[in-house]
């Protein structure tokens, strides 16, 4: 990569042939950019357990960087951490813009994508990152997911369907039917919501949380699917839904701008009329 | 977990030794080290691909109690109200009154012990609380209906206290 981007640079600034001498004096007379005023050194404080050292406790690592050269989201900030201070802290990344839902975590105190989340450029305040709150930890910033996608799938969240369309093509539906799957389909699952909710901590093992339910719900709401019945059967029961105290934390935190908390309060009205 | 549990003999051997040799600083530890229900380790059924088991439904569970728990929460506002709107008394509201008053308060604390107390973490204290608040709504309602008949009444006695 270094010997290819020395390589362009030099056949950038090659002079091209037939340029008179003059406008390649005018090249020399630029020059280096006035030094940068002075950094803007900023905090952060991230959470590091490592699992190959198990009788450690958690600690909170500091590190600290110039703003200046750094990107202006968290997620630039922790992927500059690990290029050029510490190759061990871990996390999770993909995308960078929001639409993998990887970097979840909790950056002072709300649960939201990194790659989403900008830097408070106040440098005098520090800035503190941790995994979700109230997951099994793997390691450092990375969670352990396993049993929200378990969750996941036992909401059947795909198409169930037994008669086939009218012309044998396609499963078609009207633009109204489509319009209310608009602020379900662009969950991401990134758990935020989920990890954000009370109710979710004390009873993960039964309550669903919100994002499984804002899942249920767009299934339950597409006018192509044909289980509804059994999709709210399987919902009916006293810790899947009605664990949902309404504390809209959901709805705060969802780095998408959903509303998880509608979602539920939509299932449960589903559920009241038989 | 399992660092958890190879801990403590640790820290208990730094305690002894640092009550022989002032020299020895103990561990600082800024979390608890009595928590309420500490986290149990994580245990996964069955494999990876395998979905979770979904809860079984029950008739006096889910909709049906969602419903009838709204119906008395919404119900409880005019029925408070209607004895100081109307001006009058009648024992008949008086005894809805107290009966949807016992059913909500009943209600709202079992969702604290169902939220509070899970089944799978501790069934037993589970089962015990839930006896216990039959116990206390039982005592509530024979106590409100010796108030009823023996005695002014829970509208009144607001009253009077208001009054007083």
């Amino acid at each position: 990569m270094a010997a290819l981007r020395s390589t362009s640079r030099l056949v950038a600034s090659s002079r091209p042939l037939f340029r008179p001498a003059f406008a390649s004096r005018s090249y020399a007379t630029v020059g280096e950019p006035a030094p940068s005023e002075q950094p803007k050194m900023k905090t952060f404080h991230i959470y590091r357990w490592n699992p190959d050292e198990p009788a450690e406790k958690p600690k909170m690592q500091s590190y600290t960087l110039d703003l200046k050269k750094t990107g202006p989201m968290m997620l630039d900030a922790l992927i500059r951490i690990k290029n050029e201070m510490d190759p061990t802290l871990t996390f999770r990344r993909s995308c960078r813009e929001g639409i993998c839902g990887s970097c979840a975590m909790n950056i002072d105190g709300v649960n939201t994508l990194a790659c989403l989340c900008r830097i408070p450029t106040d440098t005098a305040k520090e800035s503190r990152i941790y995994p979700l709150p109230h997951t099994y930890v793997v390691k450092d910033l990375v969670p352990d997911l396993t049993y929200f996608y378990k969750q996941y799938k036992s909401i059947k969240p795909y198409l169930q369907r037994d008669t086939p369309s009218e012309d044998g093509l396609e499963y078609r539906q009207s633009q109204e039917d489509r319009k209310k799957l608009d602020g379900l389909y662009e969950c991401i699952l990134c758990a935020c919501c989920s990890t954000s909710c009370p109710s979710y901590w004390w009873n993960s093992e039964e309550y669903l949380g919100p994002a499984i339910l804002l899942q249920s719900y767009r299934w339950l709401a597409d006018s192509r699917d044909e289980k509804t019945a059994e999709r709210k059967a399987a919902l009916d029961n006293s810790m899947s839904v009605y664990r949902c105290h309404t504390i809209l934390n959901c709805s705060r935190t969802c780095p998408k701008g959903l509303n998880p908390a509608r979602a539920i309060a939509e299932i449960k009205k589903m559920l009241t009329s038989h | 977990m399992a660092s958890l549990a190879r801990q403590t003999p640790l820290f208990r051997r730094s305690c002894l030794s640092a009550s022989r040799s002032p020299m020895q600083v103990m561990a600082f530890h800024a979390s608890a080290k009595k928590q309420i229900l500490p986290p149990l380790p994580q245990v996964i059924h069955g494999t990876t691909n395998d979905a979770v088991e979904v809860p079984k439904t029950h008739a006096t569970e889910g909709s049906y109690h969602w419903t009838f728990e709204r119906i008395i929460s919404a119900g409880l506002v005019p029925l408070t109200l209607a004895p100081f709107a109307a001006g009058s008394l009648n024992p008949t509201m008086d005894a809805i009154l107290c009966s949807a008053l016992i059913l909500h308060s009943h209600i709202g604390f079992q969702a604290m012990v169902i939220d509070y107390f899970p089944q799978r973490r501790v069934p037993k204290t589970r089962a015990g609380l839930m006896w216990l608040l039959r116990g206390f709504t039982l005592a509530t309602a024979v106590g409100l209906y010796e108030f009823e008949t023996n005695d002014v009444g829970i509208t009144e006695a607001l009253k009077r206290i208001w009054k007083a």
